[in-house]
């Protein structure tokens, strides 16, 4: 039988969840593809199989849409690790974390991990604005001007322009600054009645990214795969049925970059 | 770039051929093909304005016509659907075109739960649920005035070679788990097979509008057509209040052209229905029929060797009955000189026309010769088939007739490749209820799909 047909059988489970246009499904596709290309609001959820190192690691990118809420507890069920996005120039983006989605992962592991993200960081931070792929730097600076007409006006103005306001043209919500998405993090904390000591601390699980740019966007996920190791050895032990764990093979995993599949 | 953005204000607004509006029986915009509905606010008021005062008189407006525009209402429930159009399409044939509007808003949230939140709320803005589908609505009406398959009410197959076919449907037939209703084999957005559960649908047949639907729903949401999809998906016709949760992935890509498509009655089935796909993709890949399928194209007229034949569309309606198949027509590609956007349109202008007159409630014809400016154009309505044919303008009737016979000598003799003959069953519920059509379960179902969470 060919390779390709057989069942990769996920080791651990990864949500996105968070409103619609956030850009959940930009954040996937630019790590994966490493492309920001045109993307259409997702109906219900979409699985991906993501192969790193010797691990599958699935990943559900889910609509945002309300259309699609009642689904949401269904995506989370036995979620290692939680990626609530929200949109930084976006300040009710954060809010509906909090109103509509905290409550879809209760279905999750006990143990799972809750990361927030504020994704579009490139139209509040001038740092973010920069194309920051580490490997194909030259090749990905080209991918972002080309795919996109708004990029245009990017380059148009090499220094940053003042107000984050005027680089879009439209005016986005209220902003929303990482205290703020750190203050929320503690309240998820309490929500799953966690302590706040013997928990992963905020500054490291709440991120800023762009996915048009690329910024932050291959830490996020690879801080997300290093963390949720731990579970990912659990069941692959169960899987196997092997009490062992093979350390090497964990380092090497932890090293080498994820390939595309 | 987007229709969105439009200004309502301009002269090219009101140019539009054909525009569709949606609002709620309390007035609230839903959806607009042109222009933001906000920006509409006013115009949707007054067509609300002018619905309300004839249903106060208890005559419900239906049409109006004036200086070249028809203007067509439909009321579904607690939403109001019009269409003000300048093509010279029937009330009916618009009616029609709005009732596939209603459809697909059905097939994404059902009938059941939209009555239900205007029950609880009658100024509830539904834009909230519909927020993000505005591209399905597009999608569905460009298909709508583009694809005769929406006027002719009946499913175009990929022409195949029988045995082919059979292979693939076997393939979907032996790939199956609890709960799976349809296994659909899609290629360029055109039907390759359909496979349905024994029980779920003894007693119908699949109605070609929720295919219609169900096609346009994938094209217009599937363009990131990496991943495997997993999403709630209404059949209105079948039954409007149910979901069924469709499994979408395409088996080839990065091409991304043949589309698998499976429907269980089962929320919770992802996995065991994603390996129903591993299964499909392993035996399609031992019998490399993907490649084949991906050479498959529709036919050219030139195959019929009728000279003067320029393009024609048939249904037959001699289907097998105890199949109970899935109504189906053929049709060549448009070619030469119908390969330009406003020629096609100019041709399937002609055909709206001629279903018309086939259909007309007061005076139906059975048979219309038709001499156009460019073309000649016959039609020709029995109790086995509907056809419409298009010729060069220089034929005559006498040679019409003697084409139409060949023609239809031509079709019978690839009805094997032309349609989908002979679908082909399996059985995957235990104990044969036939819950996916309006049973108790359907509504838990809906409801836990949150909306009522909403209210
Ligand atoms: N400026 C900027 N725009 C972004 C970024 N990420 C996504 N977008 C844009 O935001 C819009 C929504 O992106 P999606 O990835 O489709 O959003 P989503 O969260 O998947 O939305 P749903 O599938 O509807 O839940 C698109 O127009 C993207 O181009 C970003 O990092 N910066
Ligand atoms: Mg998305």
């Amino acid at each position: 039988m060919p390779e390709v047909s057989k069942m990769k059988k996920p080791d651990v489970k990864l949500v996105l969840l968070g409103d619609m246009n956030v850009g959940k499904t930009s954040l996937l596709h630019r790590y994966t593809e490493r492309k920001f290309k045109d993307t259409v609001s997702t109906v219900g959820g979409a699985f991906f199989l993501k192969q790193w190192g010797p691990y599958n690691i699935s990943i559900w990118d889910t609509a945002g849409r309300e259309q699609f809420h009642g689904l949401g507890s269904m995506y989370c069920r036995g979620a290692a690790a939680v990626i609530l996005t929200y949109d930084v120039s976006n300040w009710q983006s954060l809010a509906e974390l909090e109103e509509r989605f905290l409550s879809l992962t209760d279905t999750a592991n006990h143990d799972c991990i809750y990361a927030l993200v504020g994704n579009k960081a490139d139209l509040t931070d001038p740092r973010a604005q920069l194309c920051q792929d580490s490997d194909e730097a030259s090749k990905d600076r080209m991918d972002c001007g080309e795919e996109r007409t708004e990029t245009q006006v990017l380059s148009a103005c090499p220094t940053p322009p003042a107000s984050p306001v005027s680089l879009s043209g439209i005016t986005p919500g209220k902003q929303v600054t990482p205290e703020d998405a750190m203050a929320l993090y503690g309240r998820i904390l309490r929500y799953k009645g966690l302590e706040e000591k013997s928990s992963l601390p905020a500054e490291k699980m709440c991120f800023e990214t762009s996915a048009k740019t690329g910024y932050n966007v291959d830490n996020l996920f690879e801080a997300l795969f290093d963390l949720v190791l731990p579970s990912i050895l659990r069941n692959t032990n169960e899987n196997q049925h092997s009490p062992t764990v093979d350390l090497e093979e964990c380092r090497g995993a932890k090293r080498g970059r994820p390939g595309c599949c | 770039m987007s229709h969105r953005d439009e200004d309502v204000t301009a002269d090219s607004w009101r140019q539009h051929r054909k525009h569709v509006f949606v609002l709620s029986e309390a007035g609230k915009p839903i959806y607009s093909r042109y222009g933001s509905e906000e920006a509409l606010s006013s115009t949707m008021g007054v067509m609300m304005a002018l619905v309300s005062f004839v249903q106060s008189g208890d005559n419900i407006i239906r049409s109006i016509y004036s200086d070249g525009h028809t203007v067509v209402f439909l009321q579904k429930g607690p939403l109001v659907l019009v269409c003000v159009s300048s093509s010279r399409q029937t009330e009916k044939q618009l009616r029609g075109e709005l009732l596939y509007v209603y459809y697909q808003i059905i097939s994404m949230l059902t009938q059941a739960s939209i009555s239900r939140i205007f029950e609880h709320k009658k100024n509830y803005d539904l834009r909230r649920l519909l927020a993000g589908s505005e591209k399905i609505l597009d999608g569905l009406l460009n298909l709508v005035d583009s694809d005769p398959s929406f006027l002719l009410v009946a499913v175009q197959c990929l022409p195949l070679a029988s045995s082919l076919r059979d292979n693939i449907s076997q393939i979907l037939q032996k790939a199956i788990t609890p709960n799976l209703v349809f296994s659909i084999l899609i290629a360029n957005n055109q039907l390759l097979t359909i496979v349905q559960e024994k029980t779920v649908i003894e007693d119908s047949r699949l109605e070609p509008a929720d295919i219609h639907l169900l096609l346009n729903l994938i094209g217009a949401s599937s363009a990131f057509q990496a991943g495997e999809i997993w999403t709630p998906i209404c059949l209105p016709l079948f039954n409007p209040d149910c979901y069924f949760y469709a499994y979408i992935s395409y088996l080839d890509p990065p091409e991304c052209t043949v589309c698998l498509l499976l429907l269980s009655t089962d929320k919770e089935a992802f996995y065991a229905v994603a390996e129903c796909k591993r299964k499909i993709e392993e035996a399609m890949m031992a019998q490399n029929s993907l490649s084949l399928i991906a050479k498959v194209q529709s036919y050219s007229v030139s195959q019929v060797g009728v000279s003067d034949l320029r393009h024609f569309m048939y249904k037959p309606f001699d289907v097998p009955d105890t199949y109970q198949q899935l109504t189906q027509f053929t049709s060549p590609e448009m070619e030469a000189p119908y390969s330009s956007e406003e020629e096609k349109m100019r041709l399937l202008d002609l055909y709206r026309y001629m279903h018309s007159r086939i259909h007309s409630t007061s005076r139906p014809l059975k048979l219309i010769y038709h001499v156009a400016e460019r073309e000649t154009l016959l039609a020709w309505v029995t109790s086995k088939f509907e056809l419409y044919t298009c010729f060069s303008p220089l034929v005559t009737k006498a040679c019409a007739i003697t084409a139409i016979t060949k023609l239809l000598r031509w079709i019978k003799k690839e009805e094997d490749r032309l349609f989908i003959r002979y679908p082909p069953k399996y059985s995957t519920t235990p104990n044969p209820s036939k819950s996916s059509r309006g049973g108790k379960s359907d509504q838990q179902d809906s409801t836990d799909n949150g909306f009522l969470s909403l209210l």
